[in-house]
């Protein structure tokens, strides 16, 4: 009995510590809670960027990395306070909410999977805005948020060109994380972009469930070397090690996110590169000058080569793709760039031959967001 | 058929990176020691190796590096445990958030460099051998390095004085004595080496598999590498065999999904891990026999014969 | 000499007030060196990856510790983790070592989930909750059952069979939300959200989630279970000396069993709350690491139930640092984990009143 009054002892203890705690924690609060009146996203002392792998991996999470670099030099008076390996799950809440304690109010959460806590946070801070990079929002849109990307499947409809020009197997691989839209639309206007020049080409997928596993790449890109494949391009945050195993194999790659030839300087095709600074710039300047709420980034916002800003533009050639297969190129990218251009002007098959996009129609943006089957030519199956 | 060779080489060059760590946990083990760390030192021996590979463009000396690290964070395990007294699953975790943490403060820096990483070479003539010359000499330097590690391995346990009191100390420490050693500093030297081998298993996965560093990029194959170590039976042959059958089942997903054949694959990866299970389940009273007597005292842990 | 586990473990001996008095002192004294410690050896890390580790631990205390959502953001992380730990104690009592919360936990969030994603369009979400709850404690006691089973029928240890449970419990959870659980084939695996009356609520005028007050709530039970009834009594016996309580007419296998079911029904019912208190949604990286936290949150305790609270309060702590160390001093987020292993090292090998052979 002695040592259960110890031990009740000890819980006072315990809860005065806490309690003690919440009390020197709530004037930090109020002063906290003590924003300005303007409009949403004004005010703020410093930008937040949310990534959700490491600001180096050659990939995406460099690209929003080197953007917002540009953005600290466009305002020196807003702190840019970046955060990488943020999981897409509730803990990212808990790093948003530490930035708009430092500051922030504008917060950019640049991975898909950010939507839940990007959404939690602009409702719980009306006067922060926050948007996310990819993703789409259904139903309502806050009026301090919304989401932004770019047509990607337009320059690799491009490269898929290249890739189709470049195959003599008329196998070309795609190594995935997860079947998400932006990713179908990717695949899917690869494989119609390579049809244009290599009519019975397929495109075969393999899914390694991670953003960046490089064990599982490097065993996706293998087995489809041993298929025959002699392309491979991908859309994972990490591309080095897929890169390195295709090189090696003597076989052809299309890269995505940043200009990656020096690692494949005999295979190396073209890819889609990102520059999102020119976008980024805009979204900041409109917050802050108090005119996000009703502007066309306050919904989901895509932009591609129709209008001319498209954040996605095709990487440099590499030494084998051909005079013609350039022109071929140029070619696609001026007819994207017209109002009835699209990867995906019908008739667009899915794998079992049923239409999806009727003959003769280009489907908008949002349709092509929407996409859930892959279309004929691709190999795979989607829900693996 | 090629799905086959497919397969089984993707085991051997997926479960090269398990094989050495679970022949290290195989020599820790037998002399009493269970580590978790397994996970911590393969982790801190994929970045060190990276690091040097970059820095001086030699694979060879990142494998050396590799190893010492790996070795240095076991020995802060036998550090706690043999003289500290520190319960061991508790120290292999502790040991597995250090490592985690130093490498992420670490390996930062080292994300997107490049390297001159082990490439495949296909050894002549046995190269050529139907189905095994693909799978097995159409490999990574390291891989063939692993073939010479496991009867070595094999030979230094049971065949040599060191190896004997090594085992020693894992079944009847007390019979130490009579060999004029210390309990606690054979144990240190096996927690040591069975690290340096985990570090080595660490260095494969980073610079001659993915040819990459990652943070936390070893996911869980250190947590199989002591698992399999059980299964095994602790026999070096067995843990090869069983480390090639976790890799297989990583392989799988990727070569079936190339053919165009739909699967899920977690339940390709759980069949390993279940077929542990059974496999304990089947022995039973023999599988705990095959324990080092005095492992079967940590696993226990004072707890009751039911 | 293997009894590595004590089973009353106290660092203070009953006796008389001085000696306790004093022996509490060198207890307290001795864990301020092991922290200091750790603190110092973190500091000559960052001082050797180029920062300032004065100005580093200072931005991560009071952004750790000093923002207005600092003690709630710390109670929602440590709500889980608290349960884990006790779901480690229960059976370390009886001598058990339950590595498999981790597993525990995803079996108890698998059910949770099922159970509220079906019912929560048809039942009021006061009840959806509890259900979901009682579901996840189900089936953590469930999972922990199998190692018990293995354990008494084919003398497989529980070390053993609850690390390799975790595997396949990830696995499972993984399975279900690639397919048969998805909310659309096209978009990352996850489960849809829990509609919102289901929700664990949160402590009206904070954010702090109810979970925090389970956790509490099981600490108390564990305390009285564990030091006021004949069960918890026997589970010390057995812990003790098996042998013994076999002599004294005890079923000793009963209590093993019990004493891993109520531990696998704490760690369950930490995936119910992290379910439907924290996430709502299942998907790949649910309630990563907790199990393990709370396995190392155990240990920092030596098994006692209160101080388990201060340990997985210290843990949830630094699980938040790691923000402050990345925006603030521009270090990776994870390097944290230096500063959690170095203390539980300092804790476990210096700590105690002596050191035993292994």
């Amino acid at each position: 009995m002695a040592r259960f009054t110890i031990r009740t002892g000890a819980t006072a203890l315990a809860v005065a510590a806490v309690v003690g705690l919440a009390g020197c924690s709530s004037p930090v609060a109020a002063e906290n809670a003590s924003s300005s009146d303007g409009a949403p996203g004004t005010g703020g002392t410093a930008i937040g960027f949310i990534m959700v792998g490491p600001r180096d991996d050659y990939g995406y999470n460099q690209a929003v990395y080197e953007a917002s670099q540009i953005l600290a030099d466009e305002h020196p008076d807003l702190e840019i306070l970046t955060a990488e390996n943020v999981p897409e799950d509730d803990s990212a809440v808990t790093t948003m909410e530490q930035m708009i304690d430092r500051g922030a109010k504008i917060i950019f959460a640049t991975s898909y999977g950010h939507l839940d806590a990007a959404q939690q946070v602009a409702e719980d801070h009306p006067d922060v805005v926050v948007v996310q990079q990819g993703n789409t929002i259904a139903g309502d849109i806050l009026p301090n948020s919304g989401t932004y990307f770019g047509t990607v499947y337009e320059p690799m409809y491009l490269a898929g060109i290249a890739a189709g020009a470049a195959t003599e197997s008329g196998k070309l691989g795609y190594v995935y994380a997860f079947p998400i839209p932006q990713t179908i639309a990717n695949i899917n206007a690869f494989e119609r972009g390579a049809q244009t020049v290599n009519p019975g080409v397929e495109t075969i997928t393999v899914s390694t469930s991670s953003w960046c596993d490089p064990a599982a790449q490097r065993e996706a890109a293998n087995s489809l070397l041993s298929q025959g494949v002699d392309v491979i391009t991908q859309h994972q945050d990490c591309t080095k090690t897929v890169i390195d195993a295709t090189e090696a194999a003597g076989a052809h790659t299309v890269g995505y996110h940043a200009d990656a030839s020096e690692l494949a300087p005999e295979g190396w095709l073209t890819g889609a590169v990102w520059d999102w600074a020119p976008l980024y710039s805009d979204i900041v300047a409109t917050i802050l000058d108090g005119k996000f709420t009703g502007s066309e980034f306050n919904a989901n916002y895509r932009v591609g080569y129709k209008t001319g800003t498209n954040p996605f533009v095709l990487a440099g050639y590499g030494p084998s793709v051909s005079a013609e297969t350039q022109a071929a190129i140029e070619d696609a990218q001026a007819f994207l760039a017209t109002d009835a251009g699209s990867p995906f002007v019908g008739p667009v098959l899915d794998q079992d031959g049923a239409v999806k996009v009727a003959d003769g129609v280009t489907p908008d943006y949002a349709e092509i967001d929407a996409m859930d089957y892959f279309v004929q030519g691709v190999v795979g199956d989607l829900a693996n | 058929m090629s799905l086959i060779i497919d397969v089984l080489t993707g085991g051997v060059r997926g479960g090269t990176s398990i094989l050495y760590a679970a022949l290290g946990e195989t020599v820790s083990q037998r002399s009493g020691v269970i580590n978790l760390g397994t996970e911590g030192g393969m982790l801190g021996g994929a970045l060190t190796a990276y690091i040097i590979a970059a820095e001086t463009g030699n694979p060879w000396l990142g494998v050396l590096g590799g190893g010492i690290v790996g070795a240095a964070l076991a020995l802060v395990h036998a550090l706690l445990v043999l003289w500290r007294g520190a319960n061991q699953f508790a120290s292999g975790l502790m040991v597995l958030f250090l490592a985690l943490g130093l490498t992420s403060l670490f390996g930062a820096s080292y994300v997107g460099r490049t390297i001159t990483p082990f490439t495949t070479w296909a050894i002549p003539v046995l190269s050529d051998i139907p189905v095994l010359g693909p799978v097995l000499f159409d490999q990574d330097p390291l891989v063939y390095l692993s073939y010479l590690a496991v009867p070595a391995a094999w030979f230094v346990l049971f065949r040599t004085r060191a190896g004997l009191l090594l085992r020693t100390a894992g079944e009847r420490s007390d019979a130490l004595t009579v060999h004029g050693a210390d309990v606690r500093v054979v144990r240190t030297w096996a927690v040591g080496a069975g690290g340096f081998l985990a570090g080595v298993g660490g260095a494969h996965l980073s610079i001659a598999y993915t040819n990459t560093w990652f943070e936390n990029m070893v996911a869980g194959r250190g947590f199989i590498a002591v698992a399999l170590v059980i299964l095994a039976a602790w026999g070096p042959v067995k843990v090869m065999a069983g480390a090639y059958l976790f890799g297989a089942a990583l392989a799988l997903g990727p070569a079936l999904q190339a053919r165009g054949i739909p699967v899920n694959q977690f339940l390709l990866h759980v069949i390993p891990f279940v077929l542990t299970l059974v496999v304990l389940a089947a022995l039973g009273r023999r599988s705990s026999n095959a324990a080092p007597a005095e492992l079967q005292r940590v696993f226990e842990n004072g707890a009751p014969a039911t | 000499m293997t009894t590595l586990l004590d089973p009353t473990p106290s660092l203070v001996e009953p006796g008389e007030r001085p000696d306790r008095r004093a022996a509490a002192l060198r207890a307290t004294g001795r864990w301020a060196a092991a922290i200091g410690g750790a603190l110092v050896i973190f500091s000559a890390l960052l001082l050797l990856r180029g920062a300032n580790p004065l100005e580093a631990l200072g931005d991560m205390w009071v952004s750790t510790f000093l923002r207005g959502r600092s003690l709630a953001e710390i109670l929602n992380v440590m709500a889980p983790i608290t349960l884990a730990a006790l779901a480690v104690l229960v059976p370390a009592r009886a001598g058990l070592t339950n590595v498999g919360g981790e597993g525990q936990l995803m079996l108890g969030a698998i059910a949770a989930g099922g159970t509220a994603l079906a019912l929560d369009q048809q039942l009021p979400g006061p009840l959806v909750l509890v259900l979901a709850l009682v579901a996840g404690g189900v089936a953590g006691a469930a999972w922990a059952g199998v190692a018990a089973i293995l354990r008494l029928r084919f003398q497989v240890d529980e070390a053993v069979s609850t690390l390799l449970l975790n595997f396949i419990a990830l696995d499972l959870l993984l399975f279900l939300i690639y397919q048969p659980w998805r909310e659309s084939a096209a978009g990352q695996p996850t489960t849809r959200e829990l509609a919102d009356a289901a929700k664990m609520p949160v402590i009206t005028g904070t954010v702090i989630n109810v979970g925090i007050i389970v956790a509490l709530a099981a600490t108390v039970v564990v305390i009285l279970v564990l030091g006021r009834t004949r069960w918890g009594f026997r589970l010390s016996v057995v812990g003790g000396n098996a042998e013994a309580a076999r002599r004294a007419g005890m079923n000793v296998a009963g209590l093993v069993i019990s004493a891993l079911i109520v531990g696998g029904l704490l760690a369950g019912l930490a995936g119910a709350i992290q379910f439907t208190g924290i996430e709502y949604k299942l998907r790949a990286g649910f309630g990563l690491q907790i199990g393990y936290l709370g396995f190392l949150a155990s240990w920092l305790a030596r098994h006692r139930p209160l101080p388990v609270l201060l340990a997985s309060f210290v843990l949830a702590a630094l699980a938040i640092a790691g923000d402050s160390l990345q925006l603030d001093a521009q270090l990776p987020a994870a390097s944290v984990n230096i500063l959690t292993a170095l203390i539980l090292a300092a804790v476990l090998g210096w700590t105690t009143v002596k050191a035993r052979r292994a």
